[in-house]
């Protein structure tokens, strides 16, 4: 379905003012174990998605950036005492030229060999932090600090929340705009088929290269406003079970809609704070659900709604207009991952 | 043009360093039995043992790429799976080598199970098939700590194998459990081998690393055939689990760690190729033994790097790994 | 053939490339001229597609060497050579199928300019747009700008494919059997757009249809087992008995 411009934006923009209220209206505990928390998912999840959908690239390395990012930030203000928006940008500037590094090991990789790098990538991150000395070890980093007008995320979580829906909204509005510029339109055109926008001059390489440094920006302010939330972080916020949390995040959601990722972050995090007081199992439970999704509708929630969505129409007698503007930055367009599965091999002429 | 030059000559130039740099550590003070030769022997000899422990797990997730396609992410969870299995079976009173053959039989029962209910039905989608196994991994790492605890523990090796024996260098001595294990792989290496060269269903196997639209025109019983890799691919990581269990200690956490060596495995060498496992698992046993005593001290920590800079060079002078071909 | 003042398009010598023991293709030299229409003909299995990769560098040769406008490209790498001025088309289309058909051209036309990373105006950048439409136009697509290039039908996307070689205005374009699964109609509104190509632009094309091959073409290759057979003007091909036996029965094949 498809609205006009203006309505759209009036939409989003009351969703949005809505969310503002959430603090308002509920609970500090609701404000800081569901609402924060989902947002970070959301924030981190959305630098797998928008590698997804408009890269065909499934990260699993996007943890370890995560953890690069709040990890060298906590350092930077606890040991080094350097102002933390001052450690944010700089710890995000690193995360992104980890980005770049990962982005050029695994540019010449597809498909299941590119989720096999990304994860090998993620694990190493995890066991780096985990084991050097200069990190804190198991125990991480405690006591960081947020700036001023944050103040203190645990008792007054209204802040830290405003903060991240804001970049919530610009990380969102930015993935938008970047996919309709040449080089967004082009780094669809190399998830589509990369041996042909070869054959049309472009470097499929570089592309994939720099979506991931983009990535890694997401998931390294996703990861500084998540350990300013949680004033701290430990190996166990980037640990193999949280990689594998993040990716059911964004499969819950939809692999391959941008906005699943704040879908599946919300669902995620509702069932974690609801249920784990009725399960003790709460990750056999998410592995069930997991499963349940990708046997049931690999396109995730999302994917779901949009084909209920259709189906509802065409009962109603709307007859879809095949000639209908579909821009490019909708990802509606976007294979979903059993073409995706298949494909990951056919862009290969063989060397 | 599969080799780039550039990288190529400069990951020659490392492997030189590195070996300079270890020779000269270990044998600057002559060779003598004063001098640090002994510590490099042993240190060799763990390396190598936790090599071949590397290749009996990490051929199983090999076999099952190279014929199916299917990346089996819970490869992990099915080696702690196997260690555990074993351990119980132990518990209740059985010798080590049946419940090292047993639990290696269960833990390819477990993966004949994931294959039949949830991968032979979506051949082909391979990311989805990934992602399936990930789900499959995080039930499995749950419910192991239901059924076995969180406690670290470990078995015991047989009585037969768990004395220690001369090396007839340096009056050294060495577990025999740990030359076991090389044994084991060598053994473990010779029948994959034999299998994949000399029958039938090797045929399949390597038709499918060849050319997957021949597979299924060979006329033979494929979905048995695939079932049938997975069985025995999961079975690998199982017996992998006795052994890491006799050897290292069975814990959570251990699933990651081998599902991390495995990956790094099967990346170096080339999926789904054995003599690339092997290579694999060699420069992965030896670069963590080999790094834990020399490198110098402010890093010893840091020893995972090593494992990083692995992939790297590997990756940027062959992207398809060391011995993978690019289909 | 006769060498003339104008250097060669295109130049191959001995150019050879093994699947393993298997040769797809073995020592062909190809020489072809500023502005001639080149047909490649051959059976099934006979190695046209296999050259076609080895000239805009899909595939390594190995042996022999390729040059094109002049310059040895043999190690060039596929996007630089795109970049000289090399367009072609796939005997299986490779449209990219989430973008529309607008996008899938904008990208055709970007690809041989500079800004690839440009952040601003990108996108709709006019001068692309406007060529991306008038290419549109020439390959029939102009009520289909909008469609997803996915979800267009056979004929459509073969179409598109040509439009993706032609929009960034080649020096040389290759076409791998462009008439492949098109209706009657479909092919002689090809053939009619392959007469009417600019003369600036040099034409290999791989066909099986003889009507729309020998038509277009003004010179001859014949490829059998990867080997060149003869060359020749239609006439001579068309007399040639040899041709016949290869091609009987066989029109319109897929390999
Ligand atoms: N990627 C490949 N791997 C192995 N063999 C190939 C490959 N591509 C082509 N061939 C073989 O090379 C020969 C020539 O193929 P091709 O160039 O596609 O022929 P044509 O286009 O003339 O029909 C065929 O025998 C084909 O099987
Ligand atoms: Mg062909």
């Amino acid at each position: 379905m498809r609205l006009s411009v203006p309505v759209r934006l009036v939409l989003s923009a009351a969703l949005v003012a809505a969310l503002a209220l959430v603090p308002a209206v509920f609970t500090t505990y609701f404000t800081s174990a569901v609402a924060v928390r989902a947002l970070v998912f959301g924030l981190a999840a959305v630098s797998l998605t928008f590698l997804a959908a408009y890269g065909g690239i499934v990260s699993l390395a996007q943890t370890g950036l995560y953890g690069i990012a709040g990890f060298l930030m906590a350092r930077f203000i606890v040991t080094n005492g350097m102002d933390p928006i001052l450690a944010a940008v700089l710890a995000i500037a690193i995360a992104v030229m980890f980005g770049l590094l990962f982005g050029a090991i695994v540019s010449g990789s597809e498909g299941i060999y590119l989720l096999m790098i990304t994860l090998a990538l993620g694990v190493i991150t995890y066991y780096f932090f985990s084991q050097s000395g200069s990190f804190g070890g198991h125990e991480g980093i405690n006591g960081v600090s947020a700036p001023g007008f944050v103040g203190n995320p645990v008792t007054h979580p209204a802040a830290i929340y405003e903060v991240l829906l804001a970049c919530s909204v610009i990380a969102y509005v930015g993935v938008r705009l970047l996919a309709r510029t040449n080089f967004g339109l082009a780094l669809q055109g190399v998830r589509d088929d990369p041996v042909r926008m070869r054959a049309l001059g472009f470097n499929v390489r570089l592309h994939r290269t720099l979506a991931f440094a983009a990535g890694a920006l997401i998931a390294g302010l996703a990861g500084v406003l998540g350990t300013w939330a949680d004033t701290r972080i430990s190996p166990g916020t980037i640990q193999v079970s949280q990689v594998i949390q993040l990716m059911t995040i964004a499969v819950i959601g939809g692999l391959y809609r941008i906005e699943g990722a704040w879908v599946g972050a919300l669902v995620f995090t509702l069932l974690d704070t609801y249920t784990r007081g009725i399960t003790a199992r709460f990750e056999t439970w998410i592995g069930i659900v997991l499963l349940v999704i990708l046997i049931l509708s690999p396109d995730g929630l999302t994917g779901l709604a949009s084909r209920v969505f259709t189906l509802v129409r065409r009962r109603g007698g709307a007859t879809p207009t095949p000639s209908s503007p579909t821009p490019a930055d909708d990802a509606a367009t976007v294979p979903d991952p059993e073409q995706v599965g298949t494909g990951s091999g056919q862009g290969q002429v063989a060397r | 043009m599969l080799t780039r030059r550039g990288p190529a000559l400069l990951s020659w130039l490392l492997l030189a360093f590195a070996i300079v740099w270890v020779a000269i550590k270990a044998f600057g003070q002559g060779f003598g039995i004063s001098g640090n030769g002994p510590q490099f022997v042993i240190t060799a000899l763990n390396g190598v043992s936790l090599a071949a422990l590397y290749f009996i797990t990490a051929s199983g997730f090999t076999l099952i790429f190279g014929l199916m396609r299917v990346v089996n992410m819970a490869h992990g969870s099915l080696y702690l799976l196997g260690g555990y299995v074993a351990l119980d079976l132990v518990n209740h009173g059985m010798g080590w080598w049946g419940a090292m053959v047993l639990a290696a039989l269960i833990t390819g029962a477990v993966g004949l199970l994931v294959h039949q209910a949830l991968l032979r039905w979506n051949q082909g989608q391979d990311l989805r098939q990934a992602l399936i196994t990930i789900a499959v991994a995080t039930i499995l790492a749950d419910q192991m700590i239901v059924h076995f605890g969180a406690t670290p523990s470990s078995l015991t090796p047989p009585a037969e194998l768990a004395n220690s024996i001369g090396l007839g260098l340096y009056h050294l001595e060495y577990p025999v459990f740990r030359l076991f294990i090389i044994g084991a792989a060598l053994v473990v290496a010779l029948v994959l081998w034999l299998v994949i060269r000399f029958t039938r269903f090797g045929m399949i196997v390597r038709a499918g690393v060849d050319d997957r639209a021949m597979t299924s025109s060979l006329g033979i019983n494929v979905p048995l055939v695939f079932g049938g890799a997975f069985f025995i691919g999961a079975a690998l990581a199982g017996l992998g689990g006795v052994m890491g269990g006799t050897i290292l200690s069975l814990a959570p956490g251990q699933d990651d760690q081998f599902l991390l060596s495995s990956l790094v495995v099967v990346i170096v060498g080339g999926l789904g190729s054995l003599r690339g496992a092997a290579v694999g698992a060699l420069l992965l046993g030896l670069i963590e033994q080999l790094s834990a005593v020399y490198l110098p001290q402010q890093f010893t920590n840091d020893s995972i790097l090593l494992t990083f800079i692995l992939l790297v060079v590997v990756l940027a002078v062959r992207p398809q790994g060391l011995f993978g071909r690019r289909t | 053939m006769t060498a003339t003042a104008a250097a060669p398009m295109l130049r191959s010598r001995g150019l050879s490339r093994y699947f393993g023991a298997v040769p797809a293709l073995h020592g062909v030299d190809l020489e072809v001229l500023p502005g001639e229409r080149r047909a490649i003909l051959g059976p099934n299995g006979a190695g046209k597609s296999t050259l076609f990769n080895l000239i805009a560098g899909d595939l390594a040769p190995s042996e022999g060497t390729v040059e094109l406008f002049g310059r040895d490209v043999t190690v060039l790498a596929v996007r630089k050579r795109a970049r000289l001025g090399l367009g072609r088309t796939y005997q299986t289309s490779r449209v990219l199928g989430g973008l529309s058909v607008e996008d899938n051209l904008y990208l055709a036309v970007l690809g041989a300019r500079r800004g690839h990373l440009r952040l601003l105006r990108g996108g709709s950048e006019r001068a692309i747009r406007k060529r991306a439409r008038e290419v549109a136009e020439q390959v029939g697509l102009a009520d289909r700008q909008h469609a997803v290039a996915g979800s267009l039908s056979h004929g459509e996307q073969r179409q598109l494919e040509i439009g993706l070689a032609l929009a960034p205005s080649p020096r040389l374009l290759m076409l791998d059997e462009p008439a492949a699964g098109l209706s009657r109609a479909e092919r002689l509104s090809l053939t009619k757009m392959l007469l009417e190509l600019d003369r600036e632009v040099t034409l290999i094309i791989i066909e099986h249809d003889m009507d729309v091959a020998l038509t277009v073409a003004e010179h001859v290759t014949m490829l059998h087992q990867g080997e060149k057979l003869l060359e020749g003007t239609p006439q001579e091909i068309r007399a040639n008995k040899m041709v016949h036996d290869l091609y009987l029965g066989n029109t319109h094949g897929e390999g």
